[in-house]
């Protein structure tokens, strides 16, 4: 029986004020916090994982979950669910504007970080060598760059007809206007859905938070971002709340009450969106008989100090 | 198109109405597993703007871009349905000008979605299920050409989805897993629409459009099993969705067909 550690989350290390750089792991931890679960964070930086494992990776008894998508949903299952507040439609327009993001954002903040010049010579390249052993830090940085440099080119260009400079100005003209939609929509609220965050919010922090921190030598779309005074106040209002100290995924005594109440009410609750949905594919006796069972609640996901069973 | 070359079309475009003779082309009907004719089609009836439908065979070559299908409207060829809708937008006609912003980022997030979704999905199941693609796909894609031709040319196109789907990581995705991010999908789109007649009310956008085809694709599409129409028609508003743009916008089709017209009579829900 595993004792009162958490879940052990493989991920990139911080810098620039962020607990990581890499956004997906961001997206990750992110989510982690508002949904009150309590990770370990194991940064792979300076191990030969950099290499070797995809990132981030969340490693549960004796299987892996990668991808920020089932990450997220894999938490869900097991009760931490910072969606739970949602309506059905909110959970479409999650869905709906995740896609926004991967599709328009995504593929300029790669090429932002990854394919231009002088932001990857003076900056990406650097860390990422600096924070791989020797003689990693030779290979690291050019393989995920030429991932990064493919998957634009796949995505957003006909290769072999097109090369990246043909599709620079439109990927970039795509984020801008992504930006400026995620503006309008945020409006002048605290974040996406109400008072609370939800998972929307973790993936546009993750997207953002990086191109907001970083100093980058050259960066048309950090100029724009930072006109987008509401997507600022936003990055910095989740650095300030949830990861007062940047890097360590402990809060203080305060938070942690918070969270505790927090969790005990959404435990409390008798279904979740995911669950809903899940009826609603596969309504059938068998997954109803599932969860009369609930199985009783696997001890490593308790919080500090958690004494309540769930029912 | 670069953004300066779209900037001059744009500027090119505005200048001269819509003329009658604007064309559609397409690849073969038989060709071509799932077709996507739909999507800018049904765009341009909602705007009202009449165009004909051809079918070639190298229509994928045709298309600046290598998207089918694409319009040619006096001297300018657009392919895809962004293009196509900043086209007809500097001819003055647009669908989507009474939403505010926030409207416009929603219907800009779920075309987004179904795009990555929906789009995805269909290359997925086409070419990269290993049953669908030997049995139909690759035999439809390749019909028009010659031997040695038409195996290159299948093979060659497997290859290159094959590789844009490592890209985006759905290379690991099992078939099931890809049925169920398409009936989330659906979902999504189930629970916008509601028991409205259109995603935004009483107007039709290129949101309408876009689903339509896509969802119309789907349902009409002969593949090895019928799970993905099944998944679609576990919706009801979607199907009622369908049938209603089929019936509102494509009924015409149906009275001209005995009269021999250009227009080609695709296959229908009904």
């Amino acid at each position: 029986m595993r004792g009162q550690g958490a879940e052990p989350l493989l991920c990139w290390g911080g810098d620039w004020d962020l607990p990581s750089v890499h956004t997906e792991s961001l997206i990750v931890l992110a989510y982690a916090k508002f949904a009150g679960a309590k990770l370990t964070v194991k940064p792979v930086d300076w191990t030969w994982r950099t290499i070797t494992a995809v990132i981030p990776q969340l490693n549960y008894e004796c299987s892996s979950v990668t991808e920020p998508t089932q990450i997220l949903n894999f938490l869900r299952k097991n009760r931490f669910n910072a969606d739970y507040e949602l309506s059905a439609k909110q959970g479409a327009d999650t869905m709906a504007y995740i896609a926004l993001l991967e599709e328009k954002l995504q593929p300029a903040l790669l090429h932002t970080f990854w394919v231009d010049a002088e932001n990857y010579s003076s900056l990406t390249k650097p860390w990422f060598a600096a924070h791989s052993p020797f003689p990693l830090g030779f290979f690291v940085p050019g393989r995920l760059a030429g991932a990064a440099l493919s998957r634009i080119l796949l995505t957003k260009a006909e290769a072999p007809l097109h090369s990246i400079t043909e599709v620079e100005g439109k990927i970039y003209s795509d984020a801008k206007e992504c930006l400026n939609l995620l503006s309008h929509r945020l409006g002048t609220s605290l974040y996406f859905f109400g008072n609370a965050p939800t998972s929307l919010d973790a993936f546009v922090f993750g997207y953002l938070a990086p191109l907001h921190k970083a100093s980058l030598p050259s960066g048309q779309l950090q100029q724009h971002l930072k006109q987008l005074h509401n997507l600022c106040h936003f990055c910095s209002t989740i650095l300030q709340n949830y990861f007062t100290e940047a890097g360590r995924p402990h809060s203080n005594q305060d938070a942690v009450d918070a969270n505790l109440q927090k969790l005990t009410q959404l435990v409390n609750k008798e279904s979740n969106l995911i669950e809903k949905m899940d009826d609603n594919l596969r309504s059938s006796p068998q997954h109803r008989l599932n969860r009369a069972h609930r199985p009783a609640p696997k001890p490593s996901f308790q919080t500090a100090g958690r004494n309540s069973t769930p029912a | 198109m670069s953004l300066a070359a779209e900037a001059f079309v744009s500027q090119i475009a505005a200048a001269e109405p819509w003329p009658q003779n604007a064309t559609l082309y397409q690849p073969l009907r038989g060709n071509q597993v799932l077709m996507l004719s739909s999507v800018p089609q049904a765009y341009l009836r909602m705007c009202g703007l009449p165009v004909r439908v051809c079918c070639r065979a190298n229509a994928e070559y045709m298309s600046p871009s290598g998207k089918v299908p694409f319009i040619h409207v006096g001297n300018q060829v657009v392919s895809e349905l962004g293009p196509i809708v900043q086209f007809t937008k500097a001819k003055g006609h647009s669908l989507s000008d009474g939403l505010d912003d926030v409207q416009r980022a929603e219907m800009k997030a779920y075309m987004e979605l179904v795009n990555n979704m929906l789009l995805t999905a269909e290359l997925y199941i086409q070419w990269c299920d290993d049953t669908t693609a030997s049995e139909i796909t690759r035999q439809r894609y390749s019909s028009p050409y010659s031997w040695p031709l038409n195996h290159i040319l299948a093979y060659q196109k497997q290859w290159e989805v094959r590789r844009k789907m490592n890209a985006i990581g759905w290379a690991g995705k099992g078939l099931e897993q890809v049925y169920e991010d398409v009936s989330q999908c659906c979902q999504a789109l189930s629970q916008r629409l509601g028991t409205q007649p259109f995603f935004f009310n009483k107007q039709p956008t290129e949101l309408d459009a876009l689903v339509f085809g896509h969802l119309f694709t789907i349902l009409t599409t002969r593949l090895t099993t019928d799970e993905l129409s099944e998944r679609i028609k576990s919706c009801s508003n979607l199907l009622s969705f369908c049938r209603r743009i089929e019936q509102t916008y494509f009924e015409e089709d149906k009275d001209s067909q005995s009269a021999g017209s250009q227009y080609s009579r695709g296959p229908s829900l009904f």
